[in-house]
């Protein structure tokens, strides 16, 4: 079997990925692109239907026997289901209910806010040319969007409120646990990598909360996630963003 | 009421599941999230009991739902104490959890492939269709109901995001933009599911899962609902899919469930034939 992942700098959804497959140990030919300068549509596997239209925006392409794979959290559950590591979800369905709930809402409700705010503090490069390449039209007029450094004050006001929601939502759950699901996962991954940039930029939101603070900071300290982390070409990963999903249309 | 297949329930009580009479099930319609783990239980044999929701009446907004669903969005499933929302995270549990064919693929390249179409169809697709549901449908079905009673069912929606919903749907004020990019998705959303289904029998592997049942309660009534867009000569592969998924038992027995003019659409698919511009 032929694996190779294309992937950015550890944070977002890159960062999802690489830890899952350090995790797991699923061995792959690892290729780094510049996301954040929209690299990913000069891939051959650009314009493949389930890459161009991925949903998650730049994220990471796991390329498996030809086939091009999209969407880091169901990537993870991929390596999770092919590794021989150990499980990244829990061993009962109702675990994993919870698990992929977890994840919808940190990918239908955090992650768009997560991927606003931070672009909006570390803008990626959006040329012409790159502009030209991108199929997606929505993904397209989201770059657009970034590239005019118009942030009205709305949606960024929406986007903190999420961060401050997804945080209170950890806070509760660790009252009873060291990680989200009782051991470690894909929830703790997913929510880590798109939360670690916001410390910086929202920090408001994590200061009351203690436990969260520390919860990042086991996180961080994870063998795979420090592997992943060590893989950063800039000072800080967590400032590296580039386009993610959108906002929610229906508010 | 009690749903589910006949040879399921006796299935299940021949093992002695003592959760048989555990499952109930908070729906509306079977039709986009509520239909979704209705059919996923048709499908698997799984005897429920149904509580019907009426959407239009604000059903799922009133106390004793919220008690069970603080969020008062549509499906809501109980397993004996377990209170399960989020209807894809749902099927995807009662298919774990639950006897009968296995609606997720043993695959793993098949599994992903299953959850990127079902996360396309319920953030992206999904709401688009359910834009154009709305603003035809949901909206003016209400708009006949006395202004103050109407106000005060809105005031009492717990999400933000679904308050705004409904104000616009109430008000026929979804924006001509929205409207414009809503129909931009869904004419693609059908190019890509008619060019997935020329690749193989079912939309995300070589057998019926949770995405095709993902997938038709988004768009059974295509042919009727997007006549220019989708019928037997620009969409073979997708007209042989709906098909395909409406001749199953299951169902069958799950569209016989629904009460209102929008599901009874789905008898569009028991024409033979549907010709480009049959029906505009």
């Amino acid at each position: 079997m032929s694996t190779t992942l294309y992937h950015g700098e550890p944070n977002g959804p890159s960062l999802t990925v690489l830890a899952a497959l350090f995790a797991k140990g699923v061995p792959a030919e690892l290729s780094y692109i510049d996301l954040a300068g929209g690299e990913r549509h000069s891939l051959p596997c650009a314009h493949e239907p389930l890459v161009e239209m991925s949903i998650e925006g730049e994220g990471p392409v796991l390329l498996v026997d030809g086939e091009a794979m999209t969407d880091s959290v169901f990537i993870a559950c991929y390596l999770d289901d092919v590794g021989p590591g150990p499980a990244l979800r829990p061993a009962d369905a109702y675990g994993r209910w919870e698990t992929m709930r977890w994840c919808r809402q940190m990918i239908e409700r955090t992650a768009p806010a997560a991927a606003y705010l931070g672009c909006r503090a570390h803008p990626p490069a959006a040329d012409v040319a790159l502009l030209e390449r991108i199929g997606s039209v929505d993904l397209r007029a989201r770059w657009e969007q970034v590239a005019s450094g118009y942030f009205p004050e709305e949606p960024l006001a929406d986007s903190r409120a999420k961060i401050h929601q997804a945080v209170i939502r950890i806070e509760e759950r660790l009252a009873q646990r060291e990680w989200l699901m009782g051991a470690f996962s894909i929830a703790d991954l997913e929510s880590y990598a798109w939360l670690a940039g916001m410390v910086a930029l929202v920090p408001e939101a994590f200061a009351p909360h203690a436990r969260t603070r520390e919860w990042l900071a086991r996180v961080r300290a994870v063998p795979a996630v420090a592997q992943a982390l060590a893989l950063a070409r800039s000072a800080d990963p967590a400032a590296s963003w580039s386009v993610g999903p959108e906002i929610n249309r229906w508010g | 009421m009690t749903a589910g297949r006949t040879n399921g329930m006796q299935h299940l009580q021949s093992e002695g599941d003592g959760l048989m009479a555990n499952v109930t099930l908070y729906h509306w319609e079977p039709n986009a999230n509520s239909g979704k783990p209705m059919l996923t239980l048709m499908e698997k044999g799984v005897a429920f009991e149904s509580r019907y929701l009426d959407l239009l009446n604000f059903d799922q907004h009133r106390p004793e739902y919220l008690a069970i669903n603080p969020q008062g969005t549509i499906p809501a499933m109980l397993h004996g104490e377990r209170v399960l929302t989020e209807s894809t995270a749902i099927m995807e549990y009662v298919d774990e959890v639950f006897p009968g064919p296995r609606l997720m693929p043993q695959e793993p390249r098949d599994r992903w492939r299953v959850r990127w179409w079902m996360k396309f169809m319920d953030q992206w697709l999904g709401p688009s269709f359910s834009m154009i549901g709305w603003s035809v449908f949901v909206g003016p079905a209400v708009r006949a109901r006395d202004p103050e009673e109407l106000k005060a069912a809105v005031e009492r929606i717990p999400l933000p995001e679904r308050r705004l919903a409904w104000h616009k749907a109430i008000s026929g004020r979804f924006g001509a933009d929205e409207m414009r990019e809503s129909r931009r998705r869904v004419a693609l959303g059908i190019r890509m599911l008619e060019q997935e289904l020329g690749k193989r029998p079912w939309l995300a592997s070589d057998r019926y899962s949770l995405a095709d049942i993902n997938g038709f309660n988004l768009a059974y009534a295509l042919p009727l609902s997007q006549p220019a867009l989708s019928n037997d000569e620009l969409t073979p592969n997708i007209m042989r899919w709906l098909r395909a998924i409406y001749a199953r038992p299951a169902t069958r027995a799950c569209w016989a469930l629904g009460r209102t003019s929008l599901v009874k659409r789905v008898s569009i698919l028991e024409q033979p034939h549907i010709g480009a511009g049959q029906l505009s």
